[in-house]
C-alpha cells in the first residue's frame, strides 16, 4: 500500500514539475531539522537533483512534426549541474493529496525548435529559470461529481529568466517574480472535452528588466561574461489580476489531428506597470471580458504551403476598460479607454480574411540560421474605442482592420550579415504585408449615440482615420534610452500603394457598405528611417527623441470623393530630414482657459467675447520639437512637390516626371546665430509646439436657419444643446439656460502653441518636364514667430 | 523656355482660377437639403488664433517683447525674387482674430443649385465660412530690405506701408474647392 502511495505521489509530482510554473537563487535549501517543522508532514518527503537531457522530443500531428532539439533540465546557475527538487506529500483526512513543494535553481531550456517538413531552419532556442515554492492540494469530484478532481495551488516563483535566443542573441526577462492563488479549481471531462473551470485566480507578478545581449558567450546571465557589467535593459515590468476562467481542450485541429481550445475570462481586476529607472507608466483599475471560440493548434502548412505550427482561431469577443493611464513623477491620468472587440472571419475589399499565426523557422533570412517568421493573417470585425476624460466620452465606432503577410523575428546584434545592416535588440520584419483599417465615424456620449463624422481629428495625434497599404522593412527595439534604461528604436519601413484618407465620411450609414467618400491620399509610396530614437518614461511622462529620421512621402493623386476614382489635385511629394527632433507627452489637459476671448478671469474673457471654460485635470499634453535639418543630399532634405499636368500613360495612369512641378526646396529651421563659432547657423530652437488636448463640451451655433442635415429645425444663431429625449439627439435653443448649457455638444478642445525663431526655405522652383527648372524665389526666410490658439473641433453629422 | 514655364504656370493656376466661375454659378443649397447626400460627416471649428500676441521668441537687438517700445515683436516673413537681390518683407506680423463655425466636410453635388447641381456632379472638398470673423489689432508692414535678417550685416530697411486691422468682417457660405484638368 505504501508503495502504492509513493507511486501515486510520485505521478503527481511530475504533474507539478511539468505544469505549474516557476522561480530563485536566493532561496536556501532546508536541512531536515526545517521541514521537520512543516506542519502536517505525516506523509513522505521526496527529494530530487534532477537532470536531464533529450536530443529531440518530438510532437506529431497528421504526420508532421515538431521537434524541439536540445532539450535539458537542470541547474540554472551551472550548466552542468542539477535542479533541486524537495516534495513533501502527505494524504488528508478527506483524502485530498496534499503537496509542499520546494524547486531550487532550476533551467528548462531547448536549443532549437525545428518542424521536420522545413529542415535547416529553426525558430531559435527558449530558456526559463525558477525558484519556486507552492502547495499543491487534489481531491476527487469535480463540477460534474465523481468523475473529476477539484484542486487548490498556491506558489511563489522568484529570481526568474524568460529568454529568447537566436544566432547567439539573447532577450530576456529577468528577476521573474510572481505569487498566485487559485482555489477551487475543478478538472472535469465531458463528452471527450476536458473542462477546466477556475473560479478565481489571483496574482501579481514582477520583471526586473528585460535585458538584451549581443555576446554569443553569454547565455542566461544577467551580467556579461566579459565585463562583467549588467547587460543592456529595456525597463521593467509589474502588474496584478484577479481572472474567472473556464477553458475547454479537446482533441482534433482544423485539419485531423490537432488541438482545440475556448475560453471564457473574465478580469475582475488588472494591472500593468511599465518601468524606466523608476519612472513609471501604469495601466490601472482594469477590467473587462473576452471568449476564445475555436482556437485551434495543428502542424500544417499556411496559405503558401509553408510547413508551420498553426493557430487558427475562429472567434474572439471581449472589452477592456482601463480605469486609468497614469505616468510622470505627479501621476496623473490621461483619462480612462475601454475598447470593445469582435474578432473573426469577414471579407474586406472583396477577399476573405480569417485569424491565423503560422510559426515557422528562419527569421530574416540574412540574419542566420534561427529566428522566427510568423505567416500572419488578421480580420477585426468591429471594433469600438472611447476615450474618457474629466466624465466626457468620445467614441471612434466601427474600427475594422485585415490584413496579411510575413512578420519575422530575430534577436540581433549591431553588424552587417550577408549584406544587411542589423542593429542591437529585438528585430521584427515586415514582408508582403498587404493590411488596413478603417473608422465608420464618432460617437459622442454614449454607445447608441448618432454616428458623426469628425474621425479626421485623430490627424492630430498623427493617425489616419483610414488606412490601406502594403508594408515592408523592419523595426528594431534596442535596450537603453536616452538615459539609463529604455527602448532604442531603428527602423526602415517602405509603404507602397497606400491610400489613406484626410477626411473620410462613414463606410456603413445603417443600411451596408457603402464606398467610403473622403479626401484620399493615394498611390502613395513611404519611405522612413529613423536612427537611434530612444523612447523613455521620465518623470513628466513619456519622452521620444528621434535622433536622425529621414522619410519621403510620394503621394500619386490627391483624390476627393472615392479612393480609387476620385478626382485628383495632383502629385505631393513631401520630404523630411530631422535631427534630433523629440515628442513629450504628459498627462493633463490645459486646465483653465478663455476660448476665443483674452483674459487671465473670467469676466475679463468674458468681456471680450470669450468662453471662460474648466477644462479638468485629465487630458493630455503634448510637447514637440522638430528640427529641420539642412540638406546634405538628395535623400536627406526638407522638400515639397506638387505636380500637376502629367501626361497618361498607355493605361491612361498619370505618369510622374511628366507634369510640372512647383519645389519648396530645402526647408530648414535656425536659431538665427552661430553662438558655439563654428561657422554655421545654430539649429537647436526648431519648431516648438505644445498641444493641450482635452474632451470638453464647445458651442456649436446654427449657421442658417431653417431644417438642417437631419431634420432638426432652427434659426440662425440658436445653439445646439444635445438631448437624449429628441428624435435627432439634440435640439436648437435660442437662449440656452443654466441647465442647457451643461449640456452643449462634446468635441476635441486644442490649445496650441507653436514658436519658431527661423524657417527658411532655400529656393521655390517651377519645373517643366522638357524646359527644365526654372527658379521664382530665391529664399524665403520667416524670423520670431508665436502662434498660440484656442481651438474646439466638433464632429457634425 | 519660358513658354512652356508660363503654359505649366496656367495649368496649376487654373485649378484655382478654373474653380471659381464655376462656384460663382452656383446657388446655395439649404441645410436640409444636404441630408439626402451621402457621406456626410465632418467637423466644425471654432477659436482664436494669435501671432506674436506677447512677442516671439528671439530677443536682441531687433526683436523684443512687446512692452519694450524700442523693439519689434512682430514676426518677420522676408523673401526675394531674384538672386542677390533685395527682400521683400512683411514685418511686424501681430495679431488676433476669432471665429465660431468654420466647417469641414467632403460634398458630393449632384442636385439643387437651380438644376446646375446635376450637370456639375462632382465630389468636392467644402468649407463652410463662419459667419463672422473678429479681427483685434491686425497689423502688418511691407518694406523692402537690403538682407533677410534684421541683425545682418549692412542691414537698410524701407517700410512702405502699414496695415491694421480691427473689428468683425461677415464671411458667409460656402468655398467648394475641387480638381480640373489633368492631375
Amino acid at each position: 500500500m505504501a508503495l502504492v502511495r509513493a507511486g501515486g505521489a510520485l505521478a503527481v509530482v511530475g504533474w507539478v514539475i511539468a505544469f505549474v510554473p516557476i522561480a530563485g537563487a536566493e532561496m536556501q535549501r532546508l536541512d531536515e531539522s526545517a521541514l521537520a517543522e512543516i506542519s502536517g508532514q505525516s506523509g513522505i518527503s521526496v527529494e530530487v537533483e534532477l537532470g536531464m537531457t533529450a536530443d529531440r522530443i518530438s510532437y506529431l500531428d497528421d504526420g508532421k512534426a515538431v521537434q524541439l532539439e536540445g532539450f535539458r533540465v537542470g541547474s540554472a546557475e551551472d550548466p552542468e549541474g542539477r535542479a533541486y527538487h524537495l516534495i513533501m506529500v502527505d494524504i488528508g483526512d478527506d483524502a485530498a493529496l496534499n503537496l509542499d513543494y520546494l524547486i531550487e535553481d532550476r533551467r528548462i531550456e531547448f536549443g532549437d525548435v525545428r518542424l521536420a517538413g522545413a529542415p535547416g531552419l529553426s525558430m531559435g532556442g527558449v530558456f526559463f529559470d525558477h525558484n519556486l515554492q507552492g502547495e499543491f492540494s487534489l481531491r476527487s469530484d469535480g463540477a460534474h461529481g465523481g468523475g473529476g478532481y477539484t484542486f487548490d495551488s498556491a506558489y511563489t516563483m522568484t529570481g526568474g529568466r524568460l529568454g529568447y535566443r537566436t544566432n547567439g542573441n539573447e532577450v530576456f526577462l529577468d528577476g521573474i517574480t510572481m505569487n498566485v492563488e487559485a482555489l477551487g479549481v475543478t478538472l472535469d471531462v465531458v463528452d471527450d472535452v476536458l473542462q477546466l473551470r477556475a473560479p478565481r485566480v489571483v496574482g501579481s507578478w514582477e520583471v526586473g528588466a528585460v535585458r538584451f545581449s549581443g555576446n554569443p558567450l553569454n547565455h542566461g546571465v544577467s551580467t556579461d561574461s566579459g565585463t562583467g557589467t549588467l547587460l543592456p535593459s529595456y525597463g521593467g515590468f509589474a502588474g496584478h489580476y484577479d481572472l474567472t476562467s473556464a477553458t475547454d481542450i479537446q482533441a482534433g485541429g482544423r485539419n485531423g489531428q490537432g488541438l482545440r481550445i475556448d475560453n471564457q475570462t473574465e478580469i475582475h481586476s488588472a494591472s500593468f506597470l511599465y518601468k524606466d529607472d523608476g519612472n513609471v507608466l501604469a495601466l490601472r483599475d482594469m477590467t473587462g471580458h473576452y471568449g476564445i471560440n475555436d482556437l485551434r493548434f495543428d502542424v500544417t502548412t499556411d496559405w503558401q504551403g509553408r510547413e508551420s505550427l498553426g493557430l487558427t482561431l475562429g472567434a474572439l469577443e471581449g472589452e477592456l476598460f482601463i480605469g486609468g493611464i497614469e505616468m510622470g513623477a505627479a501621476g496623473k491620468s490621461l483619462g480612462q479607454v475601454n475598447a470593445r472587440f469582435v474578432v473573426g472571419d469577414s471579407v474586406f475589399n472583396n477577399e476573405r480574411y480569417g485569424n491565423a499565426v503560422y510559426l515557422q523557422g528562419g527569421g530574416n533570412a540574412d540574419a542566420g540560421a534561427q529566428g522566427l517568421r510568423l505567416a500572419t493573417e488578421w480580420s477585426l470585425k468591429s471594433a469600438d474605442l472611447s476615450y474618457s476624460e474629466d466624465g466626457n466620452r468620445v467614441i471612434f465606432s466601427g474600427l475594422q482592420s485585415w490584413g496579411r503577410g510575413d512578420m519575422t523575428v530575430d534577436v540581433t546584434r549591431e553588424e552587417v550579415r550577408n549584406g544587411t545592416q542589423f542593429y542591437d535588440g529585438l528585430r521584427i520584419g515586415f514582408e508582403g504585408i498587404r493590411a488596413g483599417y478603417r473608422l465608420n465615424g464618432l460617437r459622442i456620449g454614449s454607445d447608441d449615440a448618432q454616428l458623426q463624422g469628425g474621425t479626421e481629428l485623430l490627424l492630430a495625434l498623427g493617425i489616419y482615420p483610414a488606412y490601406e497599404f502594403e508594408l515592408d522593412g523592419q523595426l528594431t527595439l534596442g535596450p537603453g534610452g536616452a538615459q539609463g534604461e529604455g527602448i532604442t528604436v531603428n527602423s526602415d519601413i517602405r509603404i507602397s500603394n497606400g491610400r489613406a484618407a484626410i477626411i473620410a465620411a462613414p463606410y456603413d450609414e445603417g443600411n451596408g457598405e457603402i464606398s467610403q467618400q473622403g479626401l484620399w491620399i493615394s498611390e502613395l509610396d513611404y519611405d522612413g528611417h529613423l536612427r537611434g530614437m530612444t523612447v523613455d518614461v521620465n518623470g513628466e511622462g513619456l519622452s521620444i527623441v528621434k535622433g536622425e529620421a529621414w522619410s519621403s512621402m510620394d503621394v500619386g493623386n490627391l483624390r476627393v470623393g472615392d479612393k480609387l476614382s476620385g478626382a485628383s489635385f495632383g502629385r505631393f511629394v513631401l520630404q523630411k530630414y530631422e535631427r534630433d527632433s523629440s515628442m513629450l507627452l504628459s498627462p493633463g489637459g490645459a486646465g483653465t482657459v478663455c476660448a476665443g476671448g483674452v483674459g487671465a478671469s473670467e469676466l475679463a474673457c468674458e468681456s471680450t467675447g470669450g468662453i471662460w471654460e474648466e477644462r479638468g485635470g485629465e487630458g493630455m499634453t503634448v510637447t514637440i520639437k522638430q528640427i529641420l535639418a539642412r540638406a546634405v543630399s538628395d535623400d536627406k532634405k526638407n522638400a515639397f512637390v506638387w505636380e500637376t499636368g502629367r501626361k497618361l500613360d498607355a493605361n491612361g495612369v498619370p505618369a510622374n516626371g511628366t507634369g510640372t512641378r512647383l519645389v519648396l526646396n530645402d526647408i530648414y529651421t535656425g536659431d538665427g546665430v552661430d553662438a558655439d563659432g563654428n561657422g554655421l547657423n545654430d539649429n537647436s530652437f526648431g519648431i516648438q509646439t505644445d498641444l493641450a488636448i482635452d474632451v470638453y463640451q464647445t458651442r456649436v451655433v446654427k449657421k442658417q436657419s431653417g431644417a438642417d442635415s437631419q431634420g432638426v429645425i432652427g434659426n440662425r444663431g440658436d445653439e445646439k444643446i444635445m438631448d437624449p429625449s429628441a428624435p435627432a439627439g439634440y435640439r436648437y435653443v435660442p437662449d440656452p439656460g443654466e441647465t442647457e448649457l451643461v449640456n452643449r455638444p462634446l468635441g476635441f478642445a486644442v490649445q496650441a502653441n507653436s514658436r519658431f525663431k527661423e524657417l527658411s526655405i532655400n529656393n521655390i522652383d517651377l519645373v517643366h518636364p522638357s524646359g527644365g527648372a526654372e527658379t521664382l524665389v530665391y529664399g524665403v526666410k520667416m524670423q520670431n514667430f508665436d502662434i498660440r490658439a484656442n481651438l474646439t473641433a466638433t464632429p457634425i453629422p | 523656355m519660358k513658354t512652356y514655364l508660363r503654359a505649366s504656370c496656367l495649368v496649376m493656376l487654373s485649378i484655382f482660377f478654373v474653380a471659381k466661375p464655376v462656384v460663382a454659378e452656383l446657388s446655395p443649397i439649404s441645410d436640409r437639403g444636404l441630408s439626402e447626400v451621402s457621406g456626410q460627416g465632418g467637423i466644425y471649428l471654432s477659436g482664436d488664433i494669435s501671432i506674436n500676441e506677447l512677442g516671439g521668441p528671439i530677443e536682441n537687438a531687433y526683436f523684443g517683447r512687446c512692452d519694450n517700445t524700442e523693439k519689434k515683436c512682430g514676426a518677420r516673413f522676408a523673401y526675394r525674387l531674384k538672386e542677390n537681390g533685395g527682400w521683400m518683407v512683411l514685418d511686424d506680423i501681430r495679431g488676433n482674430f476669432a471665429f465660431e463655425g468654420l466647417t469641414l466636410r467632403i460634398r458630393k453635388v449632384d442636385s439643387g443649385f437651380g438644376g446646375d447641381g446635376e450637370i456639375f456632379d462632382r465630389d468636392v472638398v467644402e468649407l463652410g465660412l463662419p459667419n463672422t470673423v473678429r479681427f483685434n489689432d491686425v497689423q502688418f508692414n511691407m518694406a523692402g530690405s537690403s538682407t533677410a535678417r534684421p541683425t545682418d550685416p549692412g542691414f537698410q530697411q524701407t517700410d512702405i506701408f502699414s496695415v491694421e486691422m480691427q473689428g468683425s468682417v461677415v464671411m458667409e457660405g460656402n468655398l467648394l474647392v475641387f480638381p480640373v484638368g489633368n492631375p
